[in-house]
């Protein structure tokens, strides 16, 4: 814009008697020649107006578009960019926490980051923390009056950067993160889907968020979500095959009780330690059978397995009338029914022999298990992937057995076939 | 698996990461120093450290053995290594050897003739070659079979030829690399600073220097255009944007003045000077003069500097030259004493001694009024008084001394500003002298690093090239300005002036002026407001009185004794004898251009007056075409805008 010089004087009125004078030249004295500096924005907008002979209005209106394209470019015009951080509200609350109990306090809320928690990045959480900093440091405060325990919530927020910005720290945390914890038990029972008005909206509504809450702590990213009621068969078995298999980095050393630092008794350290260690596996078992319950609900009561199955049943239906044609008789086609039934009775048959095998040599004792296959001289990794696979074939068939479809045969004949491979250990009979 | 190996964590998109200053450098490339200036993430520019914590980087590059010193680590190598090490480079840039006056004493690696290009100058350096790499080994782990002898696994020493220009590289390279460092980035371009004297051949061969060192030259900016950039970045209150402004740049080796015309950031010189007889190295010399003088009274052992003629001396003087380099920062920040020691100085002798500043003061007297002549001179060449200065910016680190603005003083107005003033000297605001020119410049680098690449751009982009078309333009001659007339004013303009264009505005210019005026008794509006538009003469009348006769004079009983200020107090009295001039900036009524008046509607009490705001703008087309136009500002808005025209001279 044009700059308006501000004058500080006051001038006179206009005395009454004023006619404008004679008039003693009509022109403005003559000019001479000069050389500008080629230097600064004013040299620029003079070349600007000179090269693309502009007035100087046009030249303000140029230059005003440029201005705003040019923070428009810049996104925020010019101020800092945090990242997305932004400013929340402190609450009476948080700012009265108690340093000594910051295991109980929310790091992110303290850090005003409760808006992204497990999604913030490193560069977000710096941001955050100096942004707490230069507002709560006690050197700022020091003026005010104020109390001694002025520098707390300072305390707060430095106890919340130890935490969040040391990786391992931040994903205990994470691990129980005490917004997620508030929330984790909210999810549907079976009885809540089928009796809502809309049993698969209900279900979508339901479980969505649950898989989406739980996904964070997947080792493996990104992982597939429940997606919508026409989910191809590929997806739903793919979405079922990752939760089954779940590998989850949830952890809960953050619960721990703290080592009593004070006494020197090496045995009640100890004594703790392992307590603790004990606690973290059974949360850790207990947090794997919840992610397993929700997927076993989500799985019984998903209306797309529903569908599946009867697509599936379908285009049987449609193959075998396709072989058969539309000439077969009724009495072939009783015939090839029945044959066909004996068929299923009979693959089922198979099928149980096989479960009940499997069912054998996986309730072995797993010394027995284990001795030979460290024997054969397996990686141990490759050893731990085997008997994860049993593991879970193992509580597949057990998951069956307590609904009563099977008896359990302890059989030590087992024993004698284990340096055999498993794909060839015939069917007992 | 790592904890957080498949990162859980930290998912959320950050919104832009770019940073939105493009990073461009501004370099001061001066004879003896060197600075660099980055622009911050708010986009001002800042002068830099280098790696070494020097923010005045010594243009020196020195040999010693295997190792290359750049900057001020090369400096220390004048005292054992100078026969290596190369100083003032840049003023050799571009000419030839034939024309390089050799008169001077050297104190480090001598210009020659180069050996293999014509009357090209050149520097002959002892160097170390790193060892040969040992000989290629064949797949056994031993020696390939060679008929030649085994070589040497030493460095071998080898002489090595640089020319001005291979030298330049290297310093401008290292700069550039310092800058990177600091940014964290590769710099796509720089703005280079020259001093105004430099002829086309010195300019192309500093370019040719700069590319070669592969920097990518936006512009060579004279040191003026640099001052213009900067002190027109931030207007302040205090500080009108039509000023006349006295450049002083106090190098290290040589003094070079102008005075701008300094027009709402639009700027031309209307005088330039450049003195290689006064410089920074003569502060040097009186300094280190003094110092010797002092290390033979406490010590007995005698000590010729200046020019010294025994090695031993000299070494003594380098010595010295590089310790006084503390010392006069010191002097330039406080008014306290200033140490200066030197392990060793001579004769295994150490010395410690300080100076305060009236001491250093009466020291470079000499200079100081050197200088003040020059001032003087380059003025008068420009057809002005030093009255008529209204800003004062100094450049480089000899123009840190209060005592040389308290010089100037004498004879400049009071309200001049300066950087003294305005209390930017050790600050390090706008005026600080030694990072003017490399914040101007990188100023500049970032604003033609903002012109697009469209064909329209590219011709703006011209008119940054060295003797553009662009750049001339007409100017003009008188100050024109309103005139409210009112019976019975004091003097001959027979009203209250308001100046508006000053006079050497470049054209076409817009000024715009907000006032308030008086409406006079009336109650109620609308009440009529005029103004006559008259061109004036600007002078300065010098009156010159006696002044009353002291006879017992303070002053002479606070002298020291000493030649020196014997001498002094003899000028003084001389001086007094003398009438002392005042002077007056003066007003003379040449033309009556034209008259506009129009009538208000709304006034407001203001001080027991009734007032109105009124806001004239003056359109200058680029022939000297002159539209007045003048409106009310109301409440609600701009109120009907009165216009009158005047020819531009035919």
């Amino acid at each position: 814009m044009a700059q308006v010089v501000e004058v500080k004087v006051v001038p006179p009125p206009l005395p009454q008697s004023w006619t404008p004078p004679e008039s003693t030249s009509k022109s403005v004295s003559p000019l001479v020649e000069r050389k500008l500096l080629p230097a600064g924005p004013a040299y620029l907008a003079h070349v600007r107006r000179t090269v693309h002979n502009l007035s100087f209005e046009e030249h303000d209106k140029h230059a005003e578009e440029e201005r705003k394209r040019l923070e428009a470019l810049d996104g925020n015009g010019g101020i800092e960019d945090d990242l997305g951080v932004g400013d929340e509200a402190e609450t009476e609350e948080l700012l009265s926490l108690d340093p000594k109990e910051w295991k109980k306090q929310d790091h992110y809320a303290v850090l005003g980051l409760s808006h992204l928690r497990y999604k913030a990045t490193g560069a977000q959480i710096k941001i955050a923390h100096r942004k707490k900093v230069l507002k709560h440091h006690p050197d700022k405060k020091a003026g005010a009056a104020g109390d001694s325990n002025d520098d707390a919530f300072f305390k707060c927020i430095q106890k919340a950067h130890e935490v969040l910005f040391n990786a391992e720290k931040r994903r205990q945390f994470d691990s129980v993160d005490p917004y997620y914890s508030l929330i984790e038990d909210d999810v549907p029972t079976a009885s809540q889907v089928t009796k809502a008005k809309d049993p698969v909206k209900a279900f979508f509504k339901g479980f969505g968020p649950v898989f989406e809450r739980e996904a964070r702590f997947s080792k493996v990213q990104p992982v597939p979500m429940l997606g919508d009621v026409d989910a191809p068969k590929e997806a739903v078995e793919g979405f079922y095959d990752f939760w089954y298999n779940f590998d989850s980095w949830r952890s809960f050393e953050y619960l721990d009780k703290e080592v009593n630092e004070g006494s020197d008794s090496r045995d009640d350290k100890r004594y703790t330690e392992k307590k603790n260690k004990s606690e973290r596996a059974r949360r850790k078992k207990e947090d794997t059978a919840r992610l397993r319950n929700i997927v076993d609900t989500a799985l019984s009561l998903d209306p797309r397995i529903k569908r599946i199955k009867e697509e599936e049943k379908a285009a049987r239906e449609a193959k075998r009338k396709a072989k058969t044609g539309g000439a077969a008789t009724t009495a072939a086609e009783k015939a090839k029914q029945e044959e066909e039934k004996k068929k299923a009775e009979e693959a089922a048959k198979k099928d149980e022999e096989e479960k009940v095998r499997w069912s054998i040599v996986l309730h072995c004792s797993w010394h027995e298990l284990n001795l030979p296959l460290v024997r054969r001289g397996l990686r141990p990794r490759k050893q731990r992937r085997l008997l994860r696979t049993r593991e879970r074939r193992r509580e597949e068939l057990n998951v069956q057995r307590r609904k009563g479809r099977r008896t359990f045969y302890p059989c030590p004949v087992v024993l004698c076939v284990m340096h055999m491979d498993m794909s060839v250990f015939p069917p007992l009979r | 698996m790592a904890v957080n190996g498949a990162v859980p964590n930290g998912t959320a998109d950050a919104t832009n990461g770019l940073s939105p200053q493009p990073t461009v450098v501004g370099i001061n490339f001066g004879n003896s120093y060197a600075s660099i200036a980055v622009l911050t993430k708010e986009g001002i520019s800042e002068c830099i450290a280098n790696e070494d914590g020097e923010r005045q980087i010594a243009c020196a590059i020195s040999f010693q053995g295997e190792e290359l010193y750049i900057g001020n680590q090369a400096k220390p190598q004048l005292v054992k290594n100078a026969q290596n090490t190369i100083i003032g480079f840049r003023n050799l840039l571009g000419r030839k050897f034939s024309e390089i006056p050799k008169d001077k004493p050297v104190v480090s690696a001598p210009v020659i003739q180069h050996p293999n290009l014509r009357d090209e100058p050149a520097y002959r350096v002892q160097v170390l070659n790193p060892a040969p790499t040992p000989l290629p080994t064949s797949a056994a782990g031993t020696p390939a079979a060679s008929s030649a002898p085994t070589p040497r696994s030493e460095p071998t020493p080898a002489e090595r030829v640089l020319t001005v220009s291979e030298v330049t590289s290297i310093f401008l390279r290292s700069l550039v690399k310092s800058a990177e460092d600091f940014l964290g980035k590769k710099v796509t371009g720089a703005v280079l600073s020259v001093p105004v004297w430099f002829n086309d051949a010195q300019r192309t061969a500093l370019e040719k220097a700069a590319r070669e060192a592969d920097i990518n030259v936006l512009q060579l900016l004279e040191d003026a255009g640099a001052v213009t950039v900067t002190t027109s970045a931030l207007w302040s209150e205090d500080v009108s944007p039509d000023r006349t402004q006295l450049v002083v740049d106090v190098g290290q080796s040589s003094l070079e003045l102008s005075v701008l015309s300094s027009r709402q950031g639009l700027a031309y010189s209307l005088a330039t000077l450049t003195d290689f007889s006064v410089n920074g190295d003569r502060i040097d010399e009186k300094l280190v003069k003094f110092f010797a003088k002092e290390f033979t009274k406490k010590t007995k052992t005698a000590l010729t500097v200046c020019p010294s003629a025994e090695r031993q001396d000299q070494r003594a003087e380098a010595k010295l030259r590089l310790a006084i380099e503390h010392t006069k920062r010191t002097l330039s920040a406080s008014p306290g004493a200033a140490t200066c020691s030197v392990e060793s100085l001579k004769d295994g002798l150490d010395f410690t001694s300080s100076i305060n500043r009236l001491r250093f003061d009466m020291e470079v007297r000499p200079i100081y009024d050197q200088i003040y002549a020059k001032v003087k001179e380059l003025v008068a060449s420009a057809q002005l008084d030093l009255y008529d200065i209204d800003e004062v910016v100094y450049v480089g680190g000899s123009a840190s001394f209060p005592g040389l603005d308290e010089t100037l003083a004498e004879g400049l107005p009071e309200s001049v500003v300066t950087p003294f003033t305005s209390g930017t000297v050790i600050g390090g605001g706008i005026g600080d002298p030694t990072t003017i020119l490399a914040r101007g410049c990188a100023l500049q680098a970032k604003l033609l690093a903002s012109i697009g690449d469209s064909s329209e751009d590219q011709a703006v982009r011209k008119a940054f090239e060295r003797d553009s078309e662009w750049a001339k333009t007409k100017a003009t001659t008188k100050s024109i300005g309103l005139i409210f007339p009112e019976e019975g004013a004091e003097g001959d303009l027979d009203g209250q002036w308001v100046p508006v264009v000053l006079k050497e505005t470049p054209l076409p210019c817009r000024r715009i002026v907000s006032l308030q005026v008086d409406v006079g008794e009336a109650a109620s509006g609308p009440w009529k407001v005029g103004f006559e538009v008259w061109e004036v003469k600007e002078g300065v009348k010098i009156e010159k009185i006696k002044p009353p006769k002291d006879e017992d004079d303070p002053e002479e009983e606070n002298q020291v004794g000493g030649d020196p200020d014997e001498e002094e107090e003899e000028e003084e009295e001389e001086e007094e004898e003398e009438e002392i001039e005042t002077k007056e900036k003066t007003l003379e009524k040449v033309s009556f251009l034209s008259s506009l008046s129009f009538a208000v509607e709304e006034a407001e009490k203001t001080s027991g007056r009734l007032t109105a705001r009124i806001e004239v703008q003056f359109l200058l087309d680029a022939d000297g075409g002159l539209e007045v136009s003048a409106w009310e500002v109301k409440k609600s808005g701009r109120g009907q805008k009165a216009t009158v025209t005047v020819f531009g001279p035919s």
